[in-house]
């Protein structure tokens, strides 16, 4: 197990993700400055 | 978040674990308007059509973050009447996290889940009488306050 979280940068990738191991999705919107 | 919470070992764990990941910058286009977005952070939880149901919008320490994740995945399964499946993740909250700020809102939609499973009013009566005595100020003891009267 990786001690970061790997965090998807592309929604609908995460989405498609999500689908196919039936997970729902952690959609986090911050401010990277 | 990125200093104290998503750090921390349970909090990649449970993530890893338990939801798919996905962080976008607040100004991203065209999800930030998509989704109202107005401040950062804004914690979104989707099922994996992409519909919401559950936002946060502020700092959570660990251990608010994860009853906040668990809450919204039971809110996901009770907003498609997959009500066993919303009663086990929230039962996983009020065992885990019993003194989160999520837990008030845990009680009630398990109550509400097991009402709509078994058209009993009992578990709304007892849940109100569970607010009440454990979290008397909670907004969610207010909302359940009619069903005392069941």
């Amino acid at each position: 197990m990786e001690n970061k979280i790997e965090w998807e940068t592309n929604l609908r990738a995460a989405i498609a993700r999500a689908q196919d191991d039936d997970r729902p999705v952690l959609l986090d919107f911050h401010n990277p400055n | 978040m990125d200093a104290v919470t998503y750090p921390n070992l349970d909090v990649i764990r449970f993530i890893q674990g338990h939801v798919v990941p996905v962080r976008l910058p607040f100004d991203a286009k065209p999800e930030a308007n998509d989704f109202k977005v107005k401040w950062t952070p804004t914690l979104i939880i989707l099922d994996h059509d992409g519909g919401e149901h559950h936002r946060i919008t502020g700092f959570l320490a660990p251990e608010e973050l994860l009853p906040m994740i668990l809450l919204g995945i039971g809110k996901a399964h009770f907003e498609r009447e997959a009500f066993t499946e919303a009663i086990r993740s929230l039962d996983a909250l009020l065992k885990d996290y019993p003194k989160s700020d999520s837990a008030p809102q845990a009680i009630y939609y398990r109550a509400v889940s097991q009402y709509k499973s078994t058209h009993s009013a009992e578990p709304l009566k007892e849940a109100y009488q569970k607010l009440h005595a454990e979290y008397p100020s909670s907004e969610w003891t207010k909302r359940a306050a009619p069903y005392r009267l069941l």
